[in-house]
């Protein structure tokens, strides 16, 4: 079964951002917030795909419950990857939070478009940062049932 | 036909007659004619014809009459033909004149019917008169789409001189790839008349001379002289026109690149600048949390000093991303009802209400043609800070609107702290704030948010006030849209 707490299983959560204080306070945040998961990480959407596809480098990662995604990074974007995993029957279950600076409201539309599962802004304060990554953590690892592991 | 009958006949026709015997002399006239060429009754009886005409003519027109006699038939003298008819008293008047042969019981007569044509002649010039001056290139075309009349401006215009022109077919002055089809159109116009302004929509050309081509607008009316029907046509260069509709287009096209720009600036500047922002504000807290406890009180001011730093950053960053989406995110006009978005407003800013006991009233407000969610942004910008910035006592806010012209003047009054007059513009710029953050936060651009989405409308924004003694802000908007909107 799947705790925060330690009790039970760990939830993977894949961590797609390419600044590295950004991932910094990603992690931070779960600590304070005294989430106990497992934070992977990669920082552009080509690793997110071979990291879920168990690619080269990534031949023994998990299936991620939880993708946190970032919209604007280099290589391969944050809008790129979610209309790849929507395509792919494999990938397409997993659930998907956009995590970003952008509030503009024409990629927002665009993302639940393109079937994300929700869509959160990073605020700049660190506390209230705190309040969104506990947010997430208590919605979708603790309240919601996630798809069964395959 | 009997003497008597012909007197008759004569005598009830209101046109001058003559009627002169084989020798030339003058057998009959009717009162009409002693009337026209000053004569008592009877006075010409017997007399040569030649009497009625001006001296310098007389020998030509002994001979034209001997010609006529010689083969008689109904004629009317040419027009064109200069004729003039000699009055008693020496003057000299324009006539026209008809010839008829006829039979009596006494020989062979010929009745002239004489009409003086002053009048006609007169009227005639005078349109000849107004058409040369037209500052407009004007012509005259008749059925056959020969040239008969053209002004000076049409000289000017197409290079030629009138006497080029007259006689040519129109189609001379236009470019040879049209000139087939415009003889269809000729024909059809003189078919079925109605007065037109041609090229509407389509582009016309006209060729001058040198083999230059003008465009032109051509309006078409027709006129009926004399001499028959004739199109009188209007031609005007319009080259400075197309030239201002051209460089309008190029403007626009500009306008809308620039907006793109902004808008892309914009968002950029948004996205990029909050990233760093957010790496300060975090960190600084985390040092905070780290350290808790441990830090001593300066230390502790600094950090929180960074991070209220950062949010105010934040704030400014999309303040200005809301100013400069005014132009280039606006929707299309459609009706904008003042009275729901007011309702609106009150009901949005439902707990600054109550937090400072205010009341916030309307009167009736019309319904223009607007952008909604820009008005909604405009009236909450100024009902709020009617109610944040009051004094003492609780703020009361109160709208209302008059109609003057073609416009609407909307005035939102309350009895708060007051502005004094030399602060006017400032309150209007991006940023400009009037007190500190400590005692009215806020970043200082809704008013300039404000002024762009009036200004877009159309309209004007401006405030009366008094230190002390509160303000009205006042915005005019018309109540419909005249420009289209291009974004």
């Amino acid at each position: 079964m799947l705790t925060t707490d330690g009790t039970g299983r760990l939830a993977d959560i894949l961590l797609v951002e390419d600044n590295e204080d950004d991932v910094m306070l990603t992690r931070k945040g779960f600590q304070r917030a005294k989430l106990k998961i497992h934070l992977h990480h990669v920082e552009n959407g080509e690793d997110c795909m071979a990291f879920l596809r168990k690619k080269g480098s990534f031949a023994t990662a998990p299936t991620p419950d939880l993708i946190l995604l970032d919209l604007n990074m280099p290589v391969m974007d944050g809008r790129e990857v979610l209309a790849e995993m929507v395509q792919d029957d494999a990938l397409n279950h997993i659930p998907v939070v956009i995590l970003t600076t952008s509030e503009d409201e024409r990629d927002v539309l665009e993302m639940y478009k393109l079937r994300c599962s929700a869509y959160t802004t990073k605020p700049v304060d660190f506390n209230n940062f705190l309040k969104v990554v506990q947010g997430i953590a208590d919605f979708w690892l603790t309240l919601v049932v996630l798809p069964p592991q395959r | 036909m009997s003497d008597e009958w012909i007197s008759t006949v004569m005598e009830a026709v209101p046109t001058a007659m003559v009627m002169v015997d084989r020798e030339g002399r003058i057998a009959r006239v009717n009162s009409e004619a002693e009337r026209l060429f000053g004569y008592s009754p009877g006075e010409l009886r017997g007399q040569i014809l030649e009497k009625l005409i001006p001296f310098r003519f007389r020998r030509d027109h002994s001979v034209h009459r001997n010609s006529f006699l010689a083969k008689p038939e109904k004629r009317r003298k040419e027009v064109g033909r200069d004729l003039f008819g000699l009055h008693r008293d020496g003057t000299e008047f324009p006539v026209e004149v008809s010839l008829n042969p006829i039979e009596t019981e006494e020989g062979m007569f010929t009745l002239a019917v004489v009409v003086d044509i002053t009048e006609r002649i007169r009227q005639e010039r005078m349109f000849r008169m107004a058409v040369e001056a037209a500052p407009t290139a004007l012509m005259m075309v008749d059925e056959r789409g020969e040239i008969i009349l053209a002004n000076s401006e049409t000289e000017r215009l197409f290079g030629y001189s009138r006497e080029e022109l007259v006689g040519e077919l129109v189609e001379v002055l236009i470019p040879l790839r049209f000139r087939e089809k415009h003889v269809g159109h000729r024909d059809g116009f003189f078919k079925n008349f109605q007065t037109r302004l041609t090229g509407e929509g389509r582009d016309l050309f006209g060729l001058r001379k040198d083999g230059t081509e003008i465009p032109v607008e051509v309006g078409l009316n027709y006129v009926e002289t004399q001499g028959g029907m004739f199109a009188l046509a209007a031609v005007v260069d319009i080259s400075r026109r197309k030239q201002l509709e051209e460089n309008l287009r190029q403007s626009n096209k500009l306008l809308a690149e620039s907006n793109d720009e902004l808008r892309q600036f914009a968002y950029v500047a948004s996205h990029d600048l909050q990233t760093p922002l957010r790496t300060v504000a975090g960190f600084a807290q985390c040092l905070k949390e780290d350290h808790e406890g441990k830090l001593d009180e300066e230390t502790d001011d600094y950090i929180r000093r960074i991070v209220k730093g950062c949010e105010r950053m934040k704030t400014l960053i999309n303040d200005l991303l809301t100013y400069s989406r005014v132009e280039s995110r606006s929707r299309p006009f459609t009706e904008a009802n003042l009275n729901e978005l007011f309702d609106e407003v009150v009901e949005l800013l439902g707990s600054a209400i109550e937090e400072s006991q205010g009341a916030v009233t309307r009167g009736e407000l019309p319904t223009v043609e607007g952008d909604p969610t820009q008005l909604l942004q405009v009236l909450q910008n100024l009902v709020g800070n009617s109610l944040k910035y009051h004094g003492d006592t609780p703020p009361r806010v109160h709208a209302k609107a008059v109609k003057k012209g073609a416009d609407w003047i909307i005035s939102i009054k309350d009895n708060g702290i007051g502005i004094a007059p030399r602060q006017h513009e400032r309150i209007f710029e991006v940023f400009g704030r009037l007190h500190t953050q400590e005692a009215y936060p806020g970043t200082g651009i809704g008013l300039a948010v404000c002024r762009r989405i009036i200004l877009r409308h159309g309209g004007r924004i401006w405030f009366d006030s008094e230190e002390g003694h509160g303000s009205t802000f006042h915005f005019t908007i018309p109540e419909h849209q005249i420009l289209c909107q291009n974004s």
